[in-house]
């Protein structure tokens, strides 16, 4: 349940989740929806694999995500999504190392 | 998930259910537990395996390679029809717990029928679609 709230608790993951309600998407696809380098993208998608939200599947070279919610993880969404829930400002470690590096 | 996880989980819950309704039996034979009483927690626990089986479809996916229709339409008609069922099962439940005992019974199907309904028309209209097409 914790990984479920940790994944919930950040809008860029919430804003993936919404996106794949619409139907299952490739990771470039999604990736270039945000302005984010693939590093952090990818350990986004990584939380959110290991909060069994979403499903990879390996189609040709690509991978595609699939939204894998059940009815209650998705009021939780739109909870958090209503009431702008967020835990700690958490920035995955490849970002915080992008940014120390911009600034240097 | 291998394929006696599922058969495995819906025995159990079934075992769950017997077993509550032997020892409700027992208990309102020995006269600790009403007629009413017995009714109401049978017609609950039914409601909430209905909303617990509901809240997990959306989360069974087929494998890509193996849908025959959009994988998108196949996600949307997964979540409602989950949706749907939670609602109808959520209902069900609600109405044993709080409805006139008298009136009970015919609420709680009168709001889960529909929901059962609508899920079975909307997945039969798929199948058959989804065979004109083939």
């Amino acid at each position: 349940m914790t990984s479920i709230f940790k994944a919930l608790a950040d809008p860029t993951r919430r804003q993936v989740l919404q996106m794949l309600r619409a139907g299952p998407m490739g990771a470039g696809a999604l990736a270039e929806a945000f302005d984010v380098s693939k590093p952090t993208m990818s350990a986004h998608f990584a939380v959110l694999l290991a909060a069994d939200l979403i499903e990879a599947e390996k189609s040709g070279r690509t991978i595609v995500y699939r939204l894998k919610m059940s009815v209650l993880e998705e009021a939780l969404m739109d909870f958090a999504q209503a009431f702008g829930l967020q835990v700690s400002p958490e920035t995955p470690p490849t970002t915080a190392r992008r940014r120390t590096k911009e600034k240097s | 998930m291998s394929m006696k996880q599922p058969i495995r989980r819906a025995v159990i819950i079934a075992a769950l259910y017997l077993l509550t309704s032997v020892v409700l039996h027992a208990l309102r034979q020995r006269q600790i537990v009403s007629d009413e009483a017995v009714m109401r927690l049978m017609g609950m626990l039914l409601g909430c395996v209905v909303v617990i089986s509901a809240n997990a479809i959306p989360k069974k996916l087929v494998p890509l390679a193996d849908l025959s229709c959009d994988p998108g339409r196949e996600q949307t008609l997964r979540r409602f029809g989950g949706r749907v069922l939670v609602l109808g099962g959520l209902g069900y439940t609600l109405a044993f717990a709080l409805a006139p005992i008298a009136i009970a019974n015919t609420l709680a199907i009168g709001l889960l029928a529909p929901a059962i309904l609508v899920v079975a028309g909307i997945t039969a209209r798929c199948a058959w679609r989804r065979r004109s097409t083939t």
